[in-house]
């Protein structure tokens, strides 16, 4: 399967899902004015990936300054897709970056990490 | 960094300006519109000696209502139906005394659709903190609403960051639509 990458915007993240290394990436704001056709290709894509890898360790990094209610949504349901995969025998790690003031961005991390339990959370608090 | 005199100067001069106001705008909203005044009003913020938490939650309530205004209102310059590209007029306004910003927004709505706010809106002045956090956790995890075009978690994440409970109002506007406003404090 190919990468697919995507360059950030003012208000789209930079994407860098590069699945033949099974290393992904979400950096940079996110409030798109549709974040479920933003995040739709997204979740094709790595859900496609998804159904064909086994056995195998995703590593999966968030490093987004802001992401507004819509996005949140679909991040939600992004790492739903990934838990999905860990349950089934992969390995998937997520580094999970944080402004230090950042409380909102930290609790939707925690909140991942209790509801995807099979997901290895790492959360990484950053001065700013 | 600046010195204090050197930010003492840094206030705005412009006429219709004042230290209070961060911003205000009236007129068109669209996401390229937002992109460029959320510009705006992340560097008035990082002039006021306001901490990087409340600035982070200005700036999301700035988005969330900006953004509800490009998908909501009434007042709408393009088809609507059309679903992407969309340019409505609402205003929202940023201002800041005594250490509270409140950041409030305008836009007309369909009676109809005043109708299904209210019902969304009343429970969020009435909960507690605690049932607000509570509320969001379960939206997240509900399915997305079929009528909403973002993920119907907007209003709870203003809520969620407002420090007094959040204030709305309905009045009778131009072309039988009612004008709503909503106002967050923090």
């Amino acid at each position: 399967m190919e990468k697919f990458y995507l360059a950030a915007t003012s208000n789209t993240p930079e994407v860098d899902f590069d699945f033949p290394a099974r290393r992904l990436l979400l950096k940079g704001e996110s409030y798109p004015e549709s974040a479920a056709a933003f995040y739709g290709d997204i979740l094709n894509k790595t859900s496609a990936f998804l159904d064909e890898t086994r056995e195998q360790t995703i590593h999966i990094s968030v490093q987004l300054n802001y992401f507004n209610s819509s996005s949140t949504k679909m991040l939600f349901s992004l790492f739903d897709r990934l838990n999905l995969a860990a349950e089934e025998g992969n390995t998937v790690v997520l580094d999970w970056h944080h402004d230090i003031d950042d409380e909102t961005i930290l609790e939707f991390g925690l909140e991942l990490a209790e509801d995807f339990p099979a997901i290895e959370f790492h959360a990484h608090a950053i001065e700013s | 960094m600046n010195t204090p005199a050197e930010h003492e100067s840094n206030k705005p001069c412009f006429p219709g300006l004042d230290p209070n106001l961060i911003f205000f705008y009236a007129g068109y909203f669209s996401q390229n519109i937002i992109n460029a005044i959320g510009d705006a009003v992340r560097l008035r913020l990082e002039q006021t000696e306001t901490s990087g938490s409340a600035r982070r939650k200005i700036f999301s309530t700035f988005i969330e209502m900006a953004q509800n205004i490009v998908h909501y209102s009434s007042d709408s310059l393009t088809p609507p139906d059309q679903a992407t590209l969309e340019m409505r007029a609402g205003s929202v306004m940023v201002s800041h005394t005594d250490n509270t910003f409140h950041i409030i927004c305008a836009n007309p709505v369909d009676p109809s659709f005043a109708e299904q706010l209210k019902p969304l809106l009343e429970p969020l002045r009435l909960m507690s903190m605690e049932q607000i956090k509570d509320a969001y956790r379960k939206t997240l995890r509900a399915e997305t609403d079929e009528n909403s075009k973002g993920a119907g978690l907007g209003f709870l994440t203003i809520a969620k960051d407002s420090s007094a409970p959040i204030e709305y109002g309905f009045e009778p506007a131009a072309n039988g639509m009612q004008m709503f406003t909503l106002k967050a404090t923090i």
